[in-house]
């Protein structure tokens, strides 16, 4: 659809560039000023390319399209210096039709519509102006000059016209001025300063055409100066009106509204989203990050984290998008494209259900890459255990049972029967031994106290076997945790003491578990020679993945010097 | 002696039957679930009783929950709790109790038959007997964290082990070839050092010496 809209305003600036051409072409071989006769041709060219550019940017504003149609008018115009009768004809009845349009385009600026019915009046009025006061100059013009329309020479009653439509316009005019001016007062400061030297300059430029003989005689200028002046004033004005219209700070609701439409369509004809806020705002450089509150940072349409720019700094500003009252993500603009951060908001909150989805996706895509890899370790954590416990299996209690049986076998050698209490008290000792070597084993794969007990019992276990001093603090943790979660977190308090043992060089230790309503926190803390990260060994590796599978967060505060704090959250909806 | 076991594994508790009658106990029921211990008490009224902690159908701690109901109905039945592992809330639960006779040990003990029936009497004549691994476990813990603790002589923590495990002055004695006398001045040297009350009945010293220790 956007193809074919495009295609039809091209058609339309095409078509108009070669009117303009045939144009020129005709006044060639004229006699006379042709550089002026086709300063209208190119004024027309101005207005109708402004005209489509503001059309092909803001679809659902009409100001393109006034634009576009006073581009047609001014084209029309220029026929009047021609020399084919019926074109002449043409341009003498729309003579003055460009300051209809532009008085238009002053009463809908910037949105497009007529917003009272003061403003509708008075368009109609300059309407009725421009065309209906027109008819005494072109009907009862001396037939001499070559007016084709004139049926009557009656040089008084084109005198009174000319008056009457001067006053008329002028009147209309004081309207405009006092309709625009009244607007500006109502305005916020900064669309006043886009919009008053606009106002200002569009109506000096309208009225320039009416006063040009007033002004001809004060500034000592030819008729010729005069005319190819007023030309280059009001060619002036679509370029200053689209300008402003594309990069000034206007509420413009029907392009947020055309973003609600887009939102709506069908995705396989929908472009990219950004694309989507990039037209309405009328900001190429507009930039879309999504927030990743598992990371706590703002993160591409890939996941990769990315810094935001300093507001205020570089031109560029930032405005957070919100979902309910969650924090989802934020456009990043050109402050000179959109002053307003309102309206940038508005178009992000009509986006946010959109931009919660691409966000998702872009988190996704970043998860489905570590969760690969995260499962690949958890696999081959589960195996390096295995092997752990055949190995151990294998190397001690499997020896210790040969043993065992070999020395039973050796009873029947005992000489004496104090030589066989020796040997049978040998044998039930190495027995307790092998005994307590598997319970150890047991232990260390899912200790007993874990399952009897739950979480709270098997950590105070813990830390009874601790060779240090160790505090434990629980708060609420007596509701029980899905058994997952217990041992998950019985395995980052395990992991975590035995690093401090082993390596923290600590000389005391701290445990707390705090059970909240969505979580199970964890900390471990030791005093020691810290320096720890999360990537150096496998134990604190199969931690991270651990707590990852339950969609957790784990932790690592370990600066030189200052012991290590470890903290761990476990979410357990209850 | 009658006595009600509880023991959900068929071959430990065949075995814990024929080393209780081999010991002269008079083993009247043997229980396979907590159900089933509470009502063999019920029917046959035992002199004693020795349960597994770990019981179907969890596998918790079902053997010893169903211990303790069964003490707040029999303030007086002896009880002792055998548990597969270490665990210190087990024993605290167990010395909460207001009343002497009961027992936390180790399933391991059953090994060494002899210690273990005696270990049993004892109970039933309202000690309260400790496992020597849980006490070391407590001591371990408990050196950590009490400096009074670090300042008694190596004769003096073995003293206060034998105390927290339940033995009587007079066991101290001969398991550390000692005079009972020496023993007396060793505990009341401790009770000083560590602030604890002085007490001659034996459930009481336990659940005094555990209670500093555990706390």
């Amino acid at each position: 659809m956007a193809r074919a809209f495009g295609g039809a305003l091209l058609l339309l600036g095409i078509g108009g560039v070669v009117i303009a051409a045939v144009e020129i072409a005709l006044f060639w071989p004229l006699e006379g000023p042709v550089w002026l006769y086709s300063l209208f041709s190119l004024a027309g060219l101005v207005y109708l390319t402004a005209g489509l550019a503001a059309w092909w940017r803001r679809p659902s504003n009409h100001i393109g399209a006034i634009i576009v149609l006073s581009g047609g008018v001014w084209l029309a115009v220029a026929l009047v210096n021609t020399d084919v009768t019926a074109l002449v004809a043409v341009g003498l009845i729309l003579a003055t039709g460009p300051l209809a349009v532009a008085v238009w385009l002053l009463h809908a600026f910037p949105s497009g519509r007529l917003r009272s019915n003061v403003s509708v009046a008075t368009v109609v009025a300059a309407f009725v102006v421009t065309f209906g006061l027109q008819t005494p100059q072109y009907l009862f013009a001396p037939r001499s000059s070559g007016d084709v329309l004139s049926i009557a020479d009656r040089p008084d009653l084109v005198t009174l016209g000319l008056d009457l439509q001067r006053v008329a316009g002028i009147a209309v005019m004081v309207v405009t001025a006092v309709v625009l001016f009244t607007r500006l007062r109502q305005s916020a400061p900064q669309q006043r300063r886009v919009l008053a030297p606009l106002y200002a300059y569009g109506i000096v430029a309208v009225l320039v055409v009416p006063l040009g003989p007033l002004i001809e005689p004060v500034f000592n200028l030819s008729f010729l100066g005069v005319t190819a002046g007023q030309l280059v004033l009001l060619a002036g004005v679509p370029v200053s009106f689209v300008l402003a219209m594309l990069r000034g700070g206007f509420a413009r609701t029907g392009e947020v509204a055309e973003l609600g439409a887009w939102l709506g369509g069908t995705a396989s004809e929908r472009m990219p989203l950004v694309n989507a806020l990039r037209r309405t705002l009328g900001d190429e450089t507009l930039v879309v990050v999504y927030w990743a509150p598992e990371r706590r940072r703002f993160v591409d349409a890939l996941g990769q984290s990315i810094s935001l720019p300093v507001p205020g700094d570089t031109g560029r500003g930032i405005v957070e998008i919100t979902l309910g009252d969650r924090l989802i993500g934020a456009l990043v603009y050109d402050r000179a494209m959109n002053e307003d951060p309102e309206l940038v908001r508005s178009a992000g909150r009509v986006a946010a259900i959109a931009i919660d989805n691409e966000r998702l996706t872009a988190e996704l895509i970043a998860n489905q890459a570590a969760l690969r890899l995260s499962r690949a370790r958890i696999v081959e954590a589960g195996d390096r255990e295995r092997r752990r416990i055949a190995q151990n299996l294998h190397d001690g209690i499997q020896v210790e049972l040969v043993l065992l049986a070999i020395g039973a076998q050796e009873l029947r050698h005992a000489g004496s029967a104090a030589d066989l209490d020796v040997a049978a008290t040998q044998l039930r000792n190495g027995i307790d031994d092998a005994a307590s070597h598997l319970r150890e084993l047991v232990h260390a794969v899912m200790p007993a106290g874990l399952i009897e007990r739950g979480l709270t019992a098997a950590v105070e276990d813990l830390v009874d076997r601790m060779p240090l001093p160790t505090n434990l603090v629980v708060v609420d943790v007596e509701e029980p945790v899905s058994p997952t979660v217990g041992s998950t977190a019985y395995f980052v308090v395990a992991e975590a003491l035995a690093n401090a043992v082993k390596h923290a060089g600590a000389t005391t230790l701290s445990v707390r578990l705090e059970r909240t309503e969505s979580q199970l926190l964890i900390e471990v803390a030791d005093d020691g020679v810290g320096g720890a990260a999360s990537g150096a060994g496998t134990g604190l590796r199969g931690l991270l993945d651990r707590v990852d599978v339950l969609g957790g967060q784990l932790a690592i505060d370990s600066p030189l010097g200052h012991g290590t704090h470890l903290v761990a959250e476990l979410p357990c909806g209850s | 002696m009658r006595i009600v076991i509880g023991e959900d594994e068929a071959l430990l508790r065949a075995g814990l039957s024929h080393v209780l009658e081999r010991g002269g106990f008079d083993v009247v029921a043997a229980a396979s679930d907590a159900d089933e211990l509470v009502q063999a008490v019920e029917l046959h009224r035992p002199e004693l009783l020795v349960t597994d902690i770990r019981m179907p159908p969890s596998h918790t701690d079902e053997g010893l929950r169903a211990a303790l109901d069964i003490r707040r109905s029999h303030p007086t039945l002896p009880v002792v709790v055998l548990s597969q592992h270490l665990q210190r809330r087990y024993a605290i639960e167990l010395l909460a109790q207001p009343t002497a006779g009961v027992g936390y040990l180790l399933k391991q003990r059953i090994g060494d038959v002899d210690a273990f029936c005696d270990d049993l009497r004892r109970v039933h004549d309202g000690a309260s007997v400790l496992d020597p691994q849980v006490v070391q476990l407590l001591l371990a813990r408990a050196r950590t964290d009490h400096d009074a603790l670090r300042r008694l002589t190596p004769r003096q923590q073995q003293v206060l082990a034998l105390m927290a495990e339940g033995r009587s002055n007079a066991a101290i004695g001969r398991a550390l070839s000692v005079s009972e006398r020496a023993v007396v001045q060793h505990t009341s040297h401790i009770y000083d050092e560590l602030a604890l009350p002085p007490s001659d009945d034996d459930h009481r010293r336990v659940l005094a010496v555990v209670r500093f220790l555990a706390w």
